[in-house]
């Protein structure tokens, strides 16, 4: 068992789709990552389930892996402390997953606005731009920055998990770019693509960081740590003003209103 | 079983005791003085930025390992929130520490019993006065000395 543990997921489950199966059911949705480097060990570790489910999770993936082999029952260490069954954040990491909501709000608003230029004769470029703006100044700048400079340097940042979580933000942004060149050049086929693209991406890891990285990096936080974090989050938000966030929920409500008002037509 | 639960009488002597060790000697990690809410100066050097526990008197009686699990490293104000008067006093200490001094965390610890949540109205009621916000954290422990629940408030 211990090579498995030590192998990357994405190899384990190409050669026992069995065993991508059998992590779905625990909750733990490794089959349909992109990157899929992280190791069998971390991910078991990371997910906290409690002693029973992770004796019975690898007893079972044993058995997939080596169908012919004796394999013992799974034995529980009833030492080991059981998840919480409620997700609890410290307030920093609250903070971070408010924030998702106003991220997850636009990525609604996609196909709307997909639509809405696909129907047009002409791009409609500031439309595109203005949403391309939300992207990199509140998603990237006002968001994905603190997790890149403060969040991130509480834990090992050579995890497998945060290098993806670092992937996953160069991929939204190398798609945005390829929104602003689709708008530049009045394609609405790149537009499309990478706007799809960049809600799908986002989609899956603003899941991912809200029900398991983030209560990964609280788990391991001490409280001194956490309220050192939650002074520097509250630095960098003032280092920007009060009016950024301000100005960017008052854009989503605008655009929320103006396709509500599209479909009602 | 009528009355106020934080004053009714039980007894629970009878309980079983599981594979405890009462060898060796351990250390206090109290690293000031004094401790009651009331005697202490908020301005202390001992809260200048630091971690600091708010404890129901009760508390370190019924948590076994007090000292190792919560106080360590950690600054501390003990008071009652059912017999202490003058607890609006109370409640301008928790802003000076949380301004004044500028402290990083409060943990505020009470007993299971339902007028000891009057301790972390305290907190919250200084937390609010006070211009800083600070992480606040909630600590429940039964009078059997379990942690009940653990949570930022």
């Amino acid at each position: 068992m211990e090579n498995i543990l030590d192998k990357e997921i994405k190899g384990i489950i190409d050669a026992y789709p069995e065993v991508g199966k059998i992590l779905e059911e625990y909750g733990i949705g490794c089959a349909p990552c992109s990157v899929g480097s992280c190791l069998m060990k971390d991910i078991v570790g990371i997910h906290n389930l409690d002693p029973q489910q992770e004796a019975t999770l690898m007893y079972r993936i044993e058995k997939a892996v080596y169908p012919g082999r004796d394999i013992p029952e799974p034995k529980v260490d009833l030492t080991k402390k059981a998840a919480p069954k409620k997700i609890m954040y410290s307030p920093p990491v609250k903070k971070l997953v408010d924030e998702h909501v106003l991220i997850k709000r636009l990525l609604a608003l996609i196909p709307s606005v997909v639509e809405y230029i696909e129907n047009n004769v002409e791009v409609d470029k500031e439309l595109v731009l203005r949403c391309v703006d939300f992207i990199r100044n509140y998603a990237d700048k006002y968001h994905h920055m603190k997790e890149e400079d403060i969040l991130f340097k509480y834990v090992d940042e050579n995890a497998e998990i945060i290098q993806v979580m670092y992937k996953d933000h160069d991929t939204g942004r190398n798609h945005i770019r390829q929104v602003v060149e689709g708008a530049e050049n009045g394609n609405k086929a790149q537009i499309k693509e990478h706007l799809f693209g960049y809600r799908d991406l986002l989609t899956q890891h603003i899941k991912k960081e809200d029900e398991i990285l983030y209560p990964w990096i609280d788990r391991q936080l001490s409280d001194t740590q956490v309220g050192e974090m939650f002074r520097r989050c509250n630095e960098a938000d003032a280092s920007v003003g009060d009016e950024l966030p301000k100005k960017y929920e008052n854009f989503i409500n605008k655009l929320e209103e103006k396709f509500l008002k599209e479909v009602v037509k | 079983m009528s009355g106020c639960p934080g004053s009714r009488t039980m007894d629970f002597s009878e309980k079983d005791v599981q594979n405890e060790s009462e060898t060796g000697k351990r250390q206090s990690q109290l690293r000031q003085w004094p401790i009651q809410l009331h005697l202490v100066s908020p301005q202390a050097p001992y809260f200048q930025e630091k971690d600091v526990l708010l404890v129901a008197d009760c508390v370190p009686f019924a948590l076994a390992d007090f000292h190792k699990d919560y106080l360590k490293g950690k600054s501390i104000a003990i008071a009652c929130p059912k017999l202490d008067s003058d607890q609006e006093v109370y409640i301008e200490k928790v802003k000076s520490l949380i301004d004044d001094s500028k402290i990083n965390t409060l943990t505020v610890i009470i007993m299971q019993v339902p007028c000891c949540f009057g301790l972390v109205q305290v907190a919250k009621g200084g937390a609010e006065k006070a211009t800083r916000k600070i992480p606040i954290k909630q600590v429940v422990v039964g009078i059997e000395g379990g942690v009940l629940s653990e949570e930022w408030i």
